[in-house]
């Protein structure tokens, strides 16, 4: 049973009020509003084609749920120049009201305020975290402005196991396409699942809910200035608030439907932000998942319904090109991080027919692990390391295409569950890797 | 007393029911000598009118709205001349009296309604609404939810139903009958005549009946109440004619008419929204109800308030609203009743002398003339063991003494049971004791009741609502004939920052209103002003 953390005392708000760097009209803004029940904040930079659709579905969604409830919308802005905040502040559901069974009992607030410090999410994310602690709120949620498919459902399913159900930490469930969220499915989840002994299957959401304990828990970290901040906020919240013991839910929120970039549109600054993230936190986290072992599946809200997802369109054969053609230059890098044995392998596949061609889960995990534990004994540079690790992701990618095209959304969940099952049956393997000394055998 | 055509307008009115303001002759009831006996008190805390609820000849099976006799006086209150002699010493006192009046029922102990049944050949029998089924008027609500299934009922003797808005025995009159306008306007001229003030008319939105209709507010109603004022002035240059009508304001507005219906008219939807925007700590409530009324004529007026005999009525508020309500302020099941809460002022506030000081000066401040209910003005509990509206009927208490110093009488012979509990019981809530503290409600409500008339401005200015980014504190500014006074409310529980757009005002300066202490002038800069909690300061804003 992990050990519930106390609650946040006076003393620490005000100590948390001091040192955050918010502006004079930001805090004016504040002050009018006073203390909240439910915070909804949309982090934006340059999102003027989309912003308006989510603010109307927050408004709507806060209407409809939580009509009696002190709401603000906060919007903490990266300095747009397309618009955006204007767009946020005028963005109106007049034309839904005859729609509408519910008034809400209050004024509504919505808050646009610039934040101090470089463009991104990690100071967009304090800016919220501080306006949660100042306005003392129960309960917050956050939400991408990319997304096309928020509905107002999503501000009930997000909100209210935070608000009305105890729970700390709400992860989006969202019905992905069966190609869509690769990296999450193949190799962030089971890892976070093996590792930290939970079974989320969303640990980078960009849609999520939060108690207003656990936003004041983010805030007081000595980690705002670190990278892993920088790059992985997402998932060094997750994993937060499983080290922590925090209560964790999962929403079923429907489909996520977002303008994506293209498959391997920079992959690797992906994969060296997230998998670098991740990789950090359990560098951080050790002690409390080195000793860990099995997983808990989490208490999941919401009716979970299928609806038909344009498929993507993936060209195999472009990635393994280019998985073939990078893998030869990066032999010399990946002798500083496999073991000898899952270099054979890795070599093997290269002249494997595009049709007959598998990266199977037993290696694609130890792989995986091996790279984890020469991250963590700093081998190679580490942005050299993840940078190596691109091509054999897409190597994986390709195999996982190519072994189920025709796989029905039953069977594919399958495989996520025996890939997830297999990264926790190498646990052991990982913790081998992870507590050998540095330039240990290979 | 001085005639004065708009006496309603700059009146503080206290309403307050015969039978429980003193009992002079030890029988365990108020009657009106009793009443007269306390006019010094009224005096003292300042009102200018008050209210009696109905002294008629009554079965009391509804407190005395169902009248047996619309010209005499109910042998327990007294007599004509026992009613006399109060209405003089009232108006010596320069207090005017204002009076119930049913226009759309009566008892059915009434005579006119006793030979209407007697017969379907009576020449009364037209004075009520019959019928020989009970489908006509489908439309048309039930109000008493809670003991009514229908608004017909069965007339045994002459075998056809008859129509009724409120309780079975209470039989609506037929205002399609001229007669019936006729002899109404004779009750009303009896009293008038005698120096009755005012009327307040009970359920006018009822008058007529048609079918396809909700039975309210109808034309042909307004039609009603036009002959009745058209025969007022004719006759009359000061009386006044108030409205109980609990509907939307927009739909009141028309108990306005061209002022040629009501003079006065009670703003329903305000009352609850003063309670919840308190308990919500949230301007919105109040402000969109004042947006939502309508302009009247100069020479009419809002009446408005916090409490009265009757439930706290949550007919005009959106369902969402009246959840609220009952889960904030009617946690004991008990204390719901038909479309509301049975309850007082205190209680409902939890007793919290900030935030029922917050509701008279809100009361006292926004447009309209205020009506203080009887023992509110010392924060009297109530009863919500006793049946249908007893419990808000209780007793007034004078001191802590036998009976609460209300009558002399064996106390079980009292009209019904004192408030006796540790913390609103008559030892505890009483006007002697209020009295001799300058620091007890009492005299703070003397102080709030002699600042509001101090001045027109309340009672005829204009209104210009502020909007503070802090939305805990409603602000507005009402001004008449130059004169300008700036109201700042804290809604909230604690201490408040707002910071005002005064540059309207630009050089006046602002004169707080109960202490007389200047505050910064007014420049082109936001008016910042801070209040504690439920705070609220009245400024007269001065060009110095």
């Amino acid at each position: 049973m992990r050990e519930r953390r106390r609650e946040t005392t006076p003393l620490g708000d005000l100590k948390l009020a001091e040192t955050a760097q918010l502006s004079d009209d930001f805090i004016r803004q504040l002050s009018a509003v006073g203390e909240v029940d439910v915070l909804v904040g949309i982090p934006t930079f340059n999102n003027k084609d989309t912003i308006e659709r989510v603010v109307r579905a927050v408004q709507i969604g806060l209407t409809k749920y939580f009509h009696r409830e002190r709401c603000v919308l906060i919007n903490p802005d990266g300095g747009s120049t397309d618009g955006t905040p204007e767009i946020f502040k005028n963005a109106s559901v007049s034309d839904f009201e005859i729609m509408l069974t519910s008034n809400p009992l209050r004024t509504f607030h919505r808050v646009s305020a610039p934040y101090h410090g470089i463009p991104g999410k990690e100071t967009a994310l304090r800016t919220l975290f501080v306006a949660a602690d100042l306005l003392r709120a129960k309960a917050c949620a956050i939400l991408s402005p990319a997304s096309l498919s928020v509905t107002p459902e999503w501000i009930e399913s997000l909100v209210r196991p935070a608000y009305r159900e105890s729970f700390d930490f709400v992860a989006p469930l969202y019905q992905r396409q069966k190609f869509d969220g690769l990296l999450l499915k193949g190799l962030l989840a089971p890892v976070v699942r093996a590792a930290y002994g939970v079974r989320i299957r969303e640990p980078i959401a960009s849609d999520l809910g939060l108690s207003g304990k656990l936003a004041r828990h983010f805030l007081e970290q000595n980690i705002w200035d670190q990278d892993v901040t920088t790059f992985g906020l997402e998932i060094w919240m997750t994993t937060t608030a499983i080290v922590h013991g925090f209560k964790i839910s999962e929403s079923f929120l429907g489909p996520r439907i977002q303008p994506a970039p293209q498959f391997g549109q920079d992959l690797p600054g992906t994969i060296r932000q997230v998998v670098g993230a991740l990789f950090k936190c359990l560098e951080m986290q050790e002690s409390y998942w080195l000793p860990r072992t099995g997983s808990e599946s989490l208490p999941t809200f919401g009716f979970q319904y299928d609806v038909a997802l344009e498929p993507l369109k993936l060209s195999t054969k472009t990635i393994l090109d280019n998985f073939r053609s990078n893998i030869g230059q990066l032999v010399p890098v990946l002798e500083s991080i496999l073991t000898p044995a899952t270099l054979v392998e890795i070599r093997k596949m290269i002249d494997l027919p595009d049709k007959q061609f598998r990266c199977p889960d037993e290696l694609w995990v130890k792989t995986i692990y091996e790279f984890a534990a020469a991250y963590h004994h700093s081998a190679i540079n580490r942005d050299h390391l993840l940078q190596a690790l691109t091509p054999l992701y897409r190597a994986r990618v390709s195999s996982f295409i190519l072994q189920n095209t025709k796989a029905p959304a039953a069977k594919l969940d399958q495989r996520v569950e025996d890939l997830g099952q297999e990264f926790e049956r190498q646990k052991p393997y990982l913790i081998d890797r992870w507590s050998a000394k540095a330039g240990g055998e290979r | 007393m001085q005639s004065s055509p708009l006496w309603y307008k700059d009146a503080v009115i206290y309403e307050l029911h015969v039978r429980a303001f003193y009992d002079s002759d030890g029988d365990g009831a108020g009657e009106f000598k009793g009443l007269t006996n306390k006019l010094d008190y009224l005096k003292d805390l300042g009102v200018s009118a008050v209210w009696l609820l109905p002294f008629y000849p009554s079965p009391w099976r509804d407190d005395g709205y169902d009248i047996s006799d619309y010209t005499g006086i109910h042998p327990a209150y007294g007599t004509l001349d026992d009613f006399k002699a109060f209405l003089e010493e009232a108006h010596r006192r320069d207090i005017r009296v204002i009076t119930e009046l049913v226009l759309n029922h009566t008892s059915d102990q009434h005579p006119w309604f006793q030979q209407a049944r007697s017969s379907r050949d009576n020449p009364k029998r037209d004075w009520y609404v019959w019928s020989e089924t009970p489908d006509r008027y489908k439309d048309a609500r039930i109000i008493f939810t809670d003991t009514e299934q229908s608004n017909w009922a069965w007339d045994m003797s002459s075998k056809s139903y008859y129509w009724h808005r409120f309780f079975s025995h209470q039989p609506d009159l037929n205002y399609d009958n001229p007669a019936v306008r006729e002899e109404m306007w004779n009750v009303m001229k009896f009293w008038l005549d005698m120096g009755v003030d005012g009327l307040r008319l009970d359920a006018v939105p009822y008058l007529v009946e048609r079918d396809k209709t909700s039975c309210e507010n109808l034309p042909e109603t307004h039609a009603v109440l036009k002959f009745l004022r058209h025969r007022l002035d004719e006759n009359f240059s000061d009386k006044m004619f108030l409205a109980e009508a609990n509907q939307w304001p927009q739909d009141v507005r028309a108990y306005f008419g061209n002022d040629d219906e009501c003079h006065m008219a009670f703003h329903f939807p305000l009352m609850p929204r003063m309670f919840m925007a308190i308990k919500l700590e949230d301007r919105k409530p109040l402000v969109d109800v004042l947006q939502r009324t309508p302009a009247i004529p100069a020479a009419c007026q809002w009446g408005t308030f916090l409490r009265n005999h009757d439930e706290l009525t949550l007919e005009m508020v959106t369902m969402d609203e009246r959840d609220y309500m009952y889960d904030e302020f009617a946690k004991d099941a008990r204390a719901k009743l038909n479309i509301g809460i049975r309850r007082r002022l205190a209680p409902l506030m939890e007793n919290d002398r900030r935030r029922i000081e917050l509701l008279n000066g809100l009361l006292m401040s926004l447009p309209g003339t205020p009506i203080i209910y009887y023992g509110d003005e010392i924060g009297m509990g109530d009863n919500i063991y006793l049946g249908d509206r007893n419990g808000v009927r209780t007793p007034m208490q004078w001191n802590g003494g036998w009976n609460a110093g209300f009558s002399d009488a064996d106390p079980e012979r009292l009209y019904a049971a004192l408030i006796s509990n540790p913390l609103y019981g008559y030892q505890v809530v009483n006007v002697e004791s209020q009295r001799r503290s300058e620091h007890s409600l009492l005299s703070w409500m003397k102080q709030l009741i002699r600042v509001r008339k101090s001045t027109r401005v309340f009672s005829r200015g204009t209104m210009d609502m502020l909007q503070p980014l802090n939305h805990r504190v409603l602000a507005f500014v009402r001004e008449f004939e130059g004169a300008k006074i700036l109201v700042v409310s804290n809604l909230s529980s604690q201490a408040q920052a707002a910071e005002l757009d005064l540059r309207r005002w630009k050089g006046t300066v602002p004169i707080e209103m109960f202490g007389g202490n200047p505050f910064p002038r007014i420049g082109d800069l936001p008016y910042l002003l801070t209040l504690g909690p439920y705070q609220f300061y009245w400024f007269r804003l001065r060009q110095l």
